[in-house]
């Protein structure tokens, strides 16, 4: 302080004696300046940030919290109070702060987390248990079997495991959610159902009034028993009560309720079941399948669009005498003309394919982004590049890969965007507010989006950060 | 119709009309500018051949006769109206008889292109900063270091590691700032989401937006780095030095680090390019006369600059 001063005092006395000396009355530098160069430059904080993120990515989740499946939450009292129903904007997870979360799923009204950390649980979960869907969860003490119908914050669930089962055997390679079930592939090619069973969608026999509620039973299947020795299972896709499992050799083999035929085994029949389908895709390697409800598309290695099940809004076949529920696999004429097709969505009443020149095309009934005058289109139809991105500052951009949910449709590009539309059930597009959006729209995210989980009224996004 | 090389002031001023693109250097304020090249241009009229002093009428006359110098005061007195003489107005033009108005205003540590509107060329000025042409800059952030109101003449307020930013990091950051900018251009467009409209203006791409409240950005891309300094190229409307020196920041701390802007230049605005810009040692009448012609070249080659039609934009613009 002292010292402070007599530097200032000596300052002021040079000016005067200068002042004196030269007989001008003028300082050479501004008051404003003098504050900058007489700053002490010791005394400057420094900012150190954590810069290096242990974990790869983060998860942005928006949409209706209610059922917990958003994990938001961390006290059950705050999660019922007024105004926490529903995130309308992308809000960062703090589970994913903590964890290493390697894929996201996620179903009516609850979110899966695939997840790598040091315990050896891999598989977490959060929202709606009402069929035990994110396995047997006791309320604080083990000892007090009470059944929690909602978990308001992502808990482990614990995969049943036999003898000489690693962590590294147990990590997730798939995972898929329908209505009220999850179907769980890990690394070892073992499959695990959980949840409600009553169409067989477990890929087990059907039991009559067996109470899912508050069930400890997780299913378990080895892909041997599925496809063969010879064959491995890739991916595991849920419709709204179905399940299908893909192998490598590009098979498909369905279970689960088929009254509109989306098991595609050729019947209307539910079936517990898991049977290989034939149909058009029987000689074809299909390399992706896409259902959030009850139509089904696939995607073989050359390009060319399947579907089967549901397709009342003329999704699959628009002739005139179309059938509105097809239960064998067939090759889609309405996509000839698009060309090669690098990825398929289905949604409730739409469908999305992706081509290889990054445009999007969708077709059906609904939102379908052409603005709110358009509700159904029986040919597929492309959105413009600039709806995605593709704009004079950014002439590359192109679309790589879509998605949907029951009522609305996502597009990622290749900076990495996410674009939403369609109807915006409890704010799941995450535009900040609850009106249906007509054409794609960016949604705000702090992050490259890499994948994105469509639920029925909440989204889930897995990005990667900027620094 | 061949050259005639013009030693008369007034034939000077008479077309001294238009847009004139001057270099503002850094550190100077728009007014300063604006006054210096007022005064240039005054003193170079000045210099150049002046009008003769009015002839006096007739029967009036000035002085009485009888004295000895009477001979010579009448002759004067009968040609030239001596008020009208330059030793008693003073100097012809003064820089409060131009008409001089800029088309968008930079911030003092600001450099680069600045478009003046003089005399008849101050409606054109109206005429292009009513049409909201884009502005390209070229900002050079300092990493590592932050200053009170982001630009190097304050104080330091912090001091941080930069070691993990690299241009990638930059770059994709950037890219996300430029998608979500564009997304707000549509906000700021003052058309309801909801509308076919809406639909229809997002089919076409980028939008100007409504009025002047609001900065738009439209293209973030970084085009050099090297550490510590990273330089960014940025298309903007509306936007202020407050607001791109705050967006440099803001950058450097969604890459877990500080920065400041220490050098901000304007290098397009509308067509009106740096490379045509009149440097401060050429902020003479011949210079200026120069530029005036170079700039209604330019305008005659764009013409939607004075009359534009389309809301949408291009990055030419």
């Amino acid at each position: 302080m002292i010292l402070d001063y007599m530097v200032g005092f000596t300052r002021n006395t040079m000016l005067k004696t200068r002042r004196i000396l030269l007989g001008i009355s003028r300082s050479y530098t501004a008051t404003a300046k003098r504050g900058v160069l007489a700053q002490d430059k010791s005394k400057i904080k420094e900012y150190s940030p954590k810069t290096t993120d242990s974990h790869e990515h983060r998860v942005y989740v928006w949409g209706f919290q209610e059922t917990g499946a958003l994990g938001l939450q961390t006290n059950v009292k705050k999660a019922k109070e007024r105004y926490t129903e529903m995130v309308h904007h992308p809000t960062r997870l703090q589970f994913s702060n903590n964890n290493e979360i390697t894929d996201v799923a996620a179903g009516y009204g609850f979110t899966v987390y695939a997840v790598n950390r040091d315990d050896g649980e891999t598989l977490f979960g959060s929202g709606l248990n009402t069929d035990s869907q994110l396995g047997f969860q006791v309320k604080g003490n083990p000892n007090d079997p009470a059944n929690l119908d909602v978990i308001i914050y992502p808990t482990a669930i614990k995969l049943p495991r036999v003898q000489g089962e690693t962590d590294e055997d147990m990590r997730v390679k798939s995972m898929s959610a329908g209505r009220a079930h999850l179907v769980v592939l890990t690394q070892n090619g073992t499959i695990f159902t959980l949840g409600n069973n009553s169409y067989g969608q477990c890929g087990r026999s059907i039991i009559e009034e067996e109470r899912y509620s508050k069930s400890a039973l997780i299913h378990r299947i080895s892909q041997e028993d599925i496809c063969g020795k010879e064959d491995e299972v890739v991916q595991v896709e849920c419709g709204q009560d179905h399940s299908m499992f893909l192998t490598k050799k590009g098979r498909i083999y369905t279970c689960g309720w088929g009254a509109d035929g989306q098991t595609g085994q050729g019947n209307y029949h539910t079936a517990g079941q898991i049977t290989l389908i034939g149909g058009d895709v029987e000689k074809e390697k299909i390399v992706r399948l896409s259902c959030s409800s009850d139509c089904v598309l696939a995607l073989n290695e050359a390009g060319d669009a399947f579907g089967w099940g549901n397709s009342e809004y003329g999704q699959l076949d628009d002739s005139e005498l179309a059938e509105t529920q097809i239960n064998i696999p067939r090759a889609l004429k309405l996509t000839k003309s698009i060309g090669k097709i690098k990825d398929v969505a289905a949604g409730g009443s739409f469908c999305m394919a992706l081509n290889d020149q990054g445009l999007v095309y969708t077709w059906g009934f609904g939102i379908l982004g052409f603005g709110p005058f358009v509700e159904q289109t029986s040919k597929p139809q492309h959105l413009l590049p600039p709806l995605f991105g593709r704009n004079d500052f950014s002439n590359e951009t192109t679309v790589v890969s879509i998605g949907c949910g029951v009522f609305h449709m996502g597009a990622v590009n290749s900076d990495g965007d996410l674009f939403m539309w369609g109807k915006n059930r409890f704010g799941h597009l995450g535009l900040g507010h609850k009106k249906d959006q007509f054409f794609p729209f960016k949604a705000a995210i702090n992050g490259k989006v890499t994948k994105v989980a469509y639920g029925v009224d909440h989204t889930i996004a897995l990005c990667k950060t900027f620094f | 119709m061949a050259l005639t090389k013009v030693y008369d002031a007034a034939t000077v001023f008479k077309h001294m009309n238009g847009i004139l693109n001057v270099y503002k250097p850094a550190g100077m304020k728009v007014k300063h500018v604006r006054n210096a090249i007022l005064s240039n241009i005054c003193k170079g009229l000045n210099e150049m051949e002046q009008r003769k002093p009015r002839k006096l009428q007739e029967n009036i006359r000035l002085l009485g006769t009888g004295t000895a110098a009477d001979h010579v005061l009448h002759n004067i007195g009968e040609q030239t109206d001596l008020s009208d003489h330059l030793l008693s107005t003073g100097p012809r033009y003064l820089p409060r008889d131009l008409i001089c108005t800029t088309v968008s205003s930079l911030g003092d540590h600001t450099s680069g292109v600045l478009l003046f509107g003089i005399n008849r060329g101050a409606g054109q000025s109206t005429s292009i900063r009513k049409n909201r042409p884009v502005r390209v800059y070229h900002l050079i952030g300092h990493l590592g270091i932050a200053t009170e109101n982001n630009i190097p003449d304050s104080r330091v307020t912090m001091r941080s590691n930069h070691r993990h930013v690299s241009a990638d990091r930059i770059s994709s950051l950037a890219a996300s700032m430029q998608a979500s900018h564009q997304r707000k251009m549509f906000e700021l467009c003052g058309v309801d989401l909801q509308t076919q409209e809406a639909y229809e203006l997002a089919c076409r791409g980028l939008l100007r937006p409504a009025d002047d409240s609001q900065p738009v950005v439209y293209g973030i891309k970084l085009i050099h780095f090297d550490r510590p300094h990273f330089t960014l190229e940025l298309h903007a409307i509306n936007e202020t030095q407050e607001y791109l020196a705050t967006l440099v920041h803001d950058m450097a701390l969604d890459l877990r680090t500080v920065a400041h802007c220490s050098q901000l230049r304007c290098v397009r605005h509308a067509h009106f390019d740096v490379t045509d810009s009149l440097l401060r040692h050429a902020w003479h009448l011949p210079g200026i006369i120069k530029n005036l012609r170079q700039q209604r070249d330019i305008l005659r080659a764009h013409p939607q600059l004075l009359r534009q039609q389309r809301v949408e934009l291009q990055a030419t613009e």
